[in-house]
């Protein structure tokens, strides 16, 4: 029985060093329509990378975008995120297939899950790089594009120069081993 | 030993809890924002902020009374009291700003406070925000028999509280107590009354119609005099980085001070057309990557 309980605090402890966690990724979003190139940031990207368990979870509080104007910040936020509704994006799924990852290598990475953003969902498929660094930590690098009428979020005539309909979002996180 | 086994699968149990993150707001006591479009609303100050390092430039005009009919194209033919307005945001809580109209050529200077905003969370149920400054009247005065009045003779103040609360994503309303006190208030002035107080109420309402724009709607009864109240009605376009407002009011007057003292005509024959224009520049760094 001793050694039914070792192997449990040797699985846990296994598992555990599988679980890498951040709360301060960083997400950054580019609107680029015919009359004006602008970007928004957040450093408050929260997620979760379960190798043992292969999920993936990320989320961001909407609220802490910033694009650099403080009046378009606000009407990012009522007006087309409508983040007192919806104030999460958020990604939940799992890697196609699991790397084996060595320190300093790099490898690629293909997600599949579902992201949530207004409140719509979609399947999504995002292509990333997955590198463990000499500290034990994590690092992803991940972009990908969504188009805003996928999510029920009209861009105006009146505007349609100036906010672009495809939004590139791009991702960069060193995830911490929990 | 069933209870050690029982440790054991506790002491791994969390490993399966982690399959999501649980979602936090990072700020529980995110601010409701855009309670107005912009910080005026029609005529009145509003508790919408500004966010540091940014400018609010407002042209503002007020045309002739549409009584004249199309014979004065309803009042444009009168020409217009136009007033330019720079208001730059020193913090997210403090704002002043700098103004001139071009009824009675007033040069005002006046600073607005905002004290608390209303949450999201209903931690704070409405946003309070203070404002006020002075004027004074530049015209020329010399052909007067008694001569041109002094600079304090021409000075005038106001003070206002503004409450508002955003009631619902489409409906906004604030309360405005105001005052404004003239220590001269002469004849020759292009005001009616000719009390150096006056008190008032100012109410305004906030009607989003489509994503960007709303109807406005504002009633500003004098306390302490017989004026005629003040009453507009008007369409608030957002557009980007502007905000346009066209309106229909009773007074001409587009300060706080001559709001409140300058009279106003009857609803309906002595509305006048009036046509803002707000325009938000940011000043501060850009932030990249």
């Amino acid at each position: 029985m001793k050694w039914l309980i070792l192997f449990f605090v040797f699985f846990t402890r296994v598992g555990a060093a599988q679980t890498f966690q951040t709360e301060s990724g960083n997400v950054n979003f580019l609107s680029k329509a015919p009359l004006s190139e602008f970007n928004g940031v957040s450093n408050k990207l929260h997620g979760l990378i379960d190798l043992s368990q292969n999920v993936l979870d990320f989320y961001i509080d909407l609220n802490t975008l910033e694009t650099g104007i403080g009046l378009r910040d606000k009407h990012m936020r009522d007006n087309y995120l409508e983040t007192k509704k919806y104030p999460f994006a958020e990604l939940t799924g799992k890697m196609t297939s699991i790397p084996s990852l060595t320190t300093g290598s790099k490898s690629i990475v293909v997600a599949v899950g579902k992201f949530k953003m207004h409140g719509v969902d979609k399947e999504i498929e995002v292509r990333g790089t997955l590198s463990k660094i000499s500290s034990g930590e994590l690092e992803l690098v991940a972009d990908f594009e969504i188009l805003l009428s996928d999510y029920d979020i009209p861009v105006p005539k009146l505007v349609f120069y100036e906010l672009a309909e495809k939004q590139v979002i791009s991702i960069k996180a060193i995830l911490k081993p929990k | 030993m069933n209870r050690l086994i029982l440790i054991s699968l506790l002491a791994i149990f969390p490993l399966s809890l982690y399959a999501q993150l649980e979602r936090k707001l990072e700020n529980e006591n995110q601010a409701v924002e855009l309670v107005f479009h912009s910080p005026r609303h029609i005529n009145l100050l509003t508790v919408e902020p500004l966010s540091k390092k940014t400018l609010h430039f407002a042209i503002m005009h007020t045309f002739g009374t549409l009584d004249g009919g199309i014979q004065n194209l309803f009042g444009l033919d009168n020409g217009a009291n136009i007033q330019f307005s720079f208001e730059f945001a020193l913090s997210d809580k403090f704002s002043l700003a700098a103004s001139r109209s071009s009824q009675d050529k007033v040069y005002s200077v006046f600073g607005r406070y905002h004290i608390f905003q209303q949450t999201q969370n209903g931690d704070k149920p409405f946003s309070l925000s203070l404002a006020g400054g002075g004027g004074v009247n530049t015209s020329k005065y010399n052909f007067l028999p008694e001569g041109a009045p002094n600079f304090s003779e021409r000075m005038s103040y106001f003070g206002q509280v503004m409450l508002a609360r955003k009631f619902t994503p489409k409906f906004s309303f604030q309360l405005t107590p105001m005052l404004a006190y003239f220590t001269d208030p002469r004849e020759i002035y292009q005001i009616e009354g000719t009390e150096n107080l006056y008190l008032s109420l100012g109410f305004s309402g906030k009607l989003k119609i489509t994503d960007r724009s709303s109807l406005a709607l504002q009633f500003i009864p004098n306390l302490n005099t017989d004026l005629r109240s003040n009453f507009g009605i008007g369409w608030d376009v957002e557009a980007g980085g502007h905000v346009f407002q066209m309106y229909f009011v009773t007074s001409q007057a587009l300060n706080e001070q001559y709001l409140l003292a300058g009279g106003n005509g009857t609803i309906g024959d002595e509305f006048r057309l009036g046509f803002n224009v707000n325009r938000i520049f940011s000043t501060g760094k850009k932030k990249n990557k």
